[in-house]
């Protein structure tokens, strides 16, 4: 190419980048200008609404809560809201379980502990676009303070637990936030299994739970079983007291393994070792042959067994009674079994609310029960089960299959989920039960079931210390071990007999829930030790 | 005069000394004479006719005997039964005993009705409704604890919240045994329960619920007396069993005159409702006419028939939780 040409392409380059360029520019300046447009609006807009927002001092995150001041208010609870307060003007705190904006109107779910109620902020003469917005943007789980009126609606709220009425926001203050995500969402906790799986959302699995167990626990359900589970208690200290019981703490630091060495857990005791207590055993009968004539006591029990089932935990709590009787152990039994009655009387009739929060999460038959309660004999749960063609021996322990079927069979025969397995062949029981005076094949021992599976193990015990030493030689205990127990039953000892039961599987066999972590706030088994 | 003796020398007789064998034999020359019977031994099974006089008598005093006691337990059943105006806790205790033994003829085998004995209690057990306590099975069940050794033992099921202690009673004092269960043959345990129908279980694998009064009933009198061996005898016998169940205790008035008609012209012919013997009809309508509380107003061979159930004293259960 020439010198002439060569420039004419490049002038024509130029030509045509400028073309490009000018296409180019304009473009840019359509954007430029566009932007500068939005940007004006927003400002415009942002001047307006600031302009606009005259509800400021009605919403808010309030500053943290170091008790600057102390209001003289009074909060409502979410579970007094009915129709009864329409109109008024209340002040509660609850958690914000769900927010959602539509136009111009923000719906909110209050929750507090088992109870929820809905929540409105429109916008209005008391409330702007900004609070509507500020409300549909507050995390859930946060905690806030709500001035609103209470109003009654025509058609009935199915999502709530308060279901006449609604509330209508007049100001609105977060008290604590919470971060945006959650590790687990509430009502997937709350949804039951077949009900998740058939819908295809989600449920919460097991270990997810325990490990957020702060936000588990706010569930409806949870609290509906915690409840429950501090009712048995209050009803068996109650029931108790009621039977002329005293209440005994017992020390769980002990010297020595109560019920064979296998299953303890040991601590480091100043220059030695010590071992928590497997059992209050030892202590309850000491108390007895001290005369306190009937005891009780609440506390935790260790047991380092290295089983990972549904119903085993490593430390729960144990309700345990002993009592020294006239003649006939029989009087412990019905003693321990009307307590029960009264227990399982109580939870019907005052816990119904909670019985049937959980029922609507994990399904069950209601719990069923005779009383006086239901005793029969070892002989003729063995003859029930041969019946149904198990094979076993006279002597044999129960293993688990075998308590479910009976439990089952005696269901269908009898209608009760609670009963007494008594006389108990001697093979199979610790060294210090008493043997039946009658056959020496079996003792005075006994094992109530609840649901099919065992909840107490219990006996006469053997109260003369020279029978207690040949038992024990029997069972080839070290006697050195023991020596502090048996001494005890050396200075006159009353015939004496009693049982101990756990109250989460109590709660979880009553319930009717499969695990007994459900019902353990933060439990303890081989692989768990935190929260 | 002898001048003077001489003491004898040697003694009367001159003792023999007998070789001491193993045994002697009686001297059969020194024998002869002295017995009257017979003369050589008792051979081919024999009897001694003394012996047969005195057999004989003893099978005569013992055949006048029977009659005897079959004429007085014939006496003592018309003495008690109607028209007796001997005081009623008298006769109850002369007649528990007689009564209940002849009353139900036959022997029944509770291992042959219920099965084989596995080493456990035989537990019957009777779903009840508060509301319409069985009176039969009260009854039946204290006639049963005459027969074999029950443990009765009486239960509230959760579904129902209270029960008077008269229904928790109802089956006696607690036996002083009762804490030891396999020293019994039978149990009878009786559970009120919100039930729609009587119900009783009693073997989980071979027997399905039975339910309804009426055949709970007929279980449990099979359990004392089989049947009456004649076909048409037992058919009448079911057939009073559900007239009183159907129509006595639930039909209308009218129904129940038409019973009570029935009942009076049935009672007219025999002392008991289906023959000359008590049995498991006589049970029912006594029951349920109790109560249906149409007693008092029944006609004169029914009013009869009621007083002579009374005075055999099962009945006193079933009265005292009317009542």
């Amino acid at each position: 190419m020439t010198k002439e040409e060569v420039q004419g392409a490049a002038e024509e380059d130029q030509q045509v980048q400028s073309k490009k360029g000018l296409k180019k520019q304009q473009k840019e300046a359509e954007k430029a200008a566009k932007k500068a447009e939005k940007q004006a609006k927003l400002a415009a807009e942002q001047q307006g609404s600031e302009e606009d927002d005259f509800s400021k001092d009605r919403y808010g995150v309030s500053a943290m809560v170091q008790s600057q001041q102390k209001l003289d208010r009074t909060l409502t609870r979410v579970q007094d809201l009915t129709t009864e307060r329409a109109d008024q003007l209340i002040w509660l705190r609850a958690r914000v379980h769900t927010s959602r904006a539509k136009g111009k109107q923000c719906f909110l779910v209050l929750r507090q502990q088992q109870f929820n109620v809905q929540a409105l902020v429109a916008v209005g003469d008391r409330a702007s676009k900004q609070m509507v917005k500020f409300a549909a943007n507050v995390t859930k789980e946060s905690i806030v303070d709500v001035e609103a009126v209470v109003r009654k609606v025509e058609q009935k709220i199915e999502s709530c637990t308060q279901q006449d009425v609604e509330l209508h926001i007049e100001r609105i203050f977060v008290i604590s936030q919470a971060e945006p995500r959650l590790p687990l969402q509430l009502d997937d906790a709350v949804r039951a299994e077949g009900e998740g799986e058939e819908e295809g959302r989600a449920t919460v699995n097991q270990d997810t739970r325990l490990d957020n167990r702060v936000i588990d626990l706010r569930t409806t359900t949870s609290q509906a079983v915690f409840r429950l589970q501090s009712g048995v208690c209050q009803l068996f200290r109650d029931t108790l007291t009621n039977k002329g019981f005293v209440e005994i703490q017992t020390p769980k630091i002990i010297s020595a393994a109560s019920e064979g060495g296998a299953n303890v857990f040991t601590v480091s005791y100043f220059k030695t070792s010590a071992y928590l207590a497997q059992s209050p055993q030892l202590y309850k009968q000491m108390c007895i042959c001290a005369d306190f004539d009937k005891v009780f006591c609440v506390g935790p029990v260790f047991r380092a067994e290295d089983s990972n089932t549904h119903r085993h935990l490593t430390e729960f709590v144990g309700l345990d009674i002993e009592m020294a009787f006239n003649y006939h152990y029989h009087e412990v039994i019905d003693s321990i079994t009307d307590t029960m009655v009264q227990i399982f009387k109580g939870l019907q009739d005052n816990f119904q609310t909670e019985i049937q929060t959980v029922n609507k999460q994990f399904p069950s038959e209601p719990f069923k029960f005779l009383e006086p309660t239901l005793r029969l004999e070892y002989k003729e749960g063995v003859a029930m089960l041969r019946e149904a063609g198990v094979e076993m021996g006279d002597e044999e322990d129960l293993s688990t299959p075998n308590e479910k079927l009976l439990g089952r069979l005696v269901k269908e025969k009898y209608d009760t989920d609670f009963y007494v397995l008594d006389k108990y062949p001697l093979a199979v029981r610790p060294f210090y039960t008493m043997p039946d005076p009658n056959d020496p094949k079996y003792s005075n021992s006994y094992d109530m079931f609840m649901r099919g599976e065992e909840i107490l193990s219990g006996a006469q015990r053997v109260h003369d210390a020279q029978l207690l030493t040949e038992r024990a030689i029997h069972h080839q205990i070290d006697l050195e071990k023991i020596k502090a127990y048996i001494d005890s039953f050396r200075y006159g000892a009353p015939p004496h007999g009693g049982g101990g039961i756990g109250l989460e599987r109590v709660c979880m066999l009553y319930l009717g829930l499969h695990n007994v972590r459900q019902t353990s706030m933060f439990p303890r088994d081989p692989k768990r030790l935190t929260p | 005069m002898p001048m003077y003796q001489v003491k004898p020398i040697c003694g009367g007789d001159i003792q023999i000394d007998l070789p001491t064998c193993m045994y002697k034999l009686p001297n059969i020359h020194a024998q002869q004479g002295n017995s009257c019977c017979s003369e050589h031994a008792l051979q081919n099974g024999e009897v001694d006719p003394a012996v047969k006089a005195l057999e004989a008598r003893q099978d005569e005093i013992m055949r006048k005997l029977y009659e005897l006691k079959a004429a007085v337990e014939g006496l003592s059943k018309t003495v008690t039964t109607p028209d007796a105006d001997l005081d009623l806790t008298v006769s109850s205790s002369l007649c528990t005993q007689s009564i209940s033994a002849a009353t139900f003829q036959g022997t029944t085998d509770l291992d042959a009705l219920l099965g084989k004995d596995q080493g456990a209690l035989r537990d019957i057990v009777i779903n009840a409704n508060p509301a319409q306590p069985p009176l039969t099975l009260l009854v039946l069940h204290s006639l049963l604890s005459q027969r074999y050794r029950v443990l009765s033992s009486v239960h509230v099921h959760s579904s129902v919240a209270s029960v008077s202690p008269q229904l928790l009673s109802c089956l006696g004092p607690r036996h002083a045994d009762s804490y030891a269960r396999h020293l019994f043959q039978l149990g009878f345990t009786l559970i009120w329960k919100d039930v729609p129908k009587l119900q009783m279980k009693f073997s989980i694998r071979n027997m399905c619920p039975i339910e309804g009064e009426a055949n709970v009933a007929r279980f449990l009198f099979k359990l004392l007396a089989p049947y009456p061996n004649d076909p048409a005898l037992a058919t009448l016998v079911d057939q009073w069993v559900d007239v009183a169940f159907f129509q006595l205790a639930e039909g209308s008035a009218k129904e129940h005159a038409a019973v009570l008609r029935a009942l009076n012209s049935a009672l007219g012919r025999n002392p008991w409702v289906v023959g000359p013997e008590f049995s498991l009809a006589d049970i029912a309508c006594y029951c349920c006419m109790l109560s249906s509380g149409s007693a008092p107003s029944a006609p004169a061979n029914v009013q009869r028939w009621v007083k002579s159930c009374e005075n055999l004293g099962h009945f006193s259960p079933a009265k005292g939780l009317v009542q």
